[in-house]
């Protein structure tokens, strides 16, 4: 018998495994890709998305601003609804602030709080921050509120990326 | 918190924060109330997912009980759900549902029953929905609130 003669079982076990690694390419590709897209997406969310408040309206008292854009969250589009707490400083600048709790990522209100007036509270842990988002000490939250990019156009606000505290 | 492989990540990370579970309640029918059951899936399904993301952080919001609306031990069925979660150590469980039937296990279920009508939301426009599931979920979250607040003497 000559080596090269490939045995019944040596045949079985070559298709086998080969079998079996193409099924389990084709198992990791969808992975990879799911692993990957969240990523491109929030690329592609560059842009800015025009809210319905009027720039003049704004007071130093924050306010809700709620904004919709297309969001794809693993395969299907939907249409998502995210809120911003804006305010014009004493200066007259525009700050727009997440509502995520940066503790656990419940909403946080504005002045809600009636022992802790002019914070920002969380209900769930009841979490507190300061009007510029920085988060109190000895409350649970070990971060300030993430910040939006503003732009004022035609006399209305737009809100822009997401970023952590003091990078916007 | 969904019952996503994220969120319980997330959950197993952080469980003495997490002391809620939310499960809500939709019936299914093939016959004359059919629709109906539509409506509520469809309305109960939103209004859920709104209040997990409000309470993202205190809340687990189990798949929802789906029975027939003529199905002999649902109620049966439902109360091994909340025992299993009893166990599992959290301390308020809420079954939110449309379906008129449960008010009528409201003792048996011992009070973590929040009833709200369904919305038919398929004739409204988009942002008149919105701002309706809004109000509602401004309403449950103070039952909520309200229900924590007490614990904590
Ligand atoms: S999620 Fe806000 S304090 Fe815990």
């Amino acid at each position: 018998m000559s080596k090269h003669n490939v045995s019944r079982r040596q045949f079985l076990n070559y298709t086998l495994t080969g079998v079996g690694g193409f099924m389990a390419a084709g198992m990791l590709m969808p992975m990879v890709r799911f692993a990957i897209d969240p990523v491109l997406s929030a690329d592609k969310g560059g842009d800015y998305v025009a809210t319905k408040q009027k720039v003049g309206e704004l007071t130093t008292e924050p306010t809700r601003v709620d904004f919709s854009f297309k969001q794809v969250d693993g395969w299907y589009e939907s249409e998502e609804t995210n809120t911003a707490w804006v305010y014009k400083t004493d200066d007259g600048k525009i700050v727009a602030l997440s509502p995520i709790c940066k503790h656990l990522g419940c909403t946080v209100g504005w002045n809600t709080d009636k022992t802790n007036p002019n914070q920002f509270f969380c209900p769930c842990h009841y979490g507190r921050y300061t009007k510029d988002g920085m988060n109190v000490k000895g409350t649970p939250p070990v971060s300030p509120l993430d910040v939006f990019d503003t732009k004022e156009k035609d006399g209305i606000l737009y809100l822009g990326q997401l970023k952590p505290h003091g990078e916007a | 918190m969904k019952w996503t492989a994220k969120d319980l990540d997330m959950y197993m990370q952080s469980k003495e924060y997490v002391d809620t579970v939310l499960i809500p309640l939709v019936p299914l029918s093939f016959k004359g109330q059919m629709k109906q059951t539509g409506s509520m899936n469809e309305f109960l399904t939103i209004l859920s997912l709104e209040i997990e993301k409000q309470m993202k952080g205190r809340i687990l919001l189990l798949p929802t009980f789906h029975y027939f609306s003529d199905e002999m031990d649902k109620v049966e069925r439902l109360k091994g759900w909340v025992n299993e979660v009893k166990e599992n150590k959290f301390e308020h469980v809420f079954l939110l549902t449309s379906d008129f039937e449960w008010k009528k296990e409201e003792r048996e279920l011992e009070n973590n029953l929040v009833w709200i009508p369904a919305i038919p939301l398929e004739g409204l426009e988009i942002e008149q929905a919105r701002e309706m599931i809004n109000q509602q979920v401004l309403q449950i979250l103070d039952i909520f609130s309200y229900n924590w607040k007490n614990e904590k003497k």
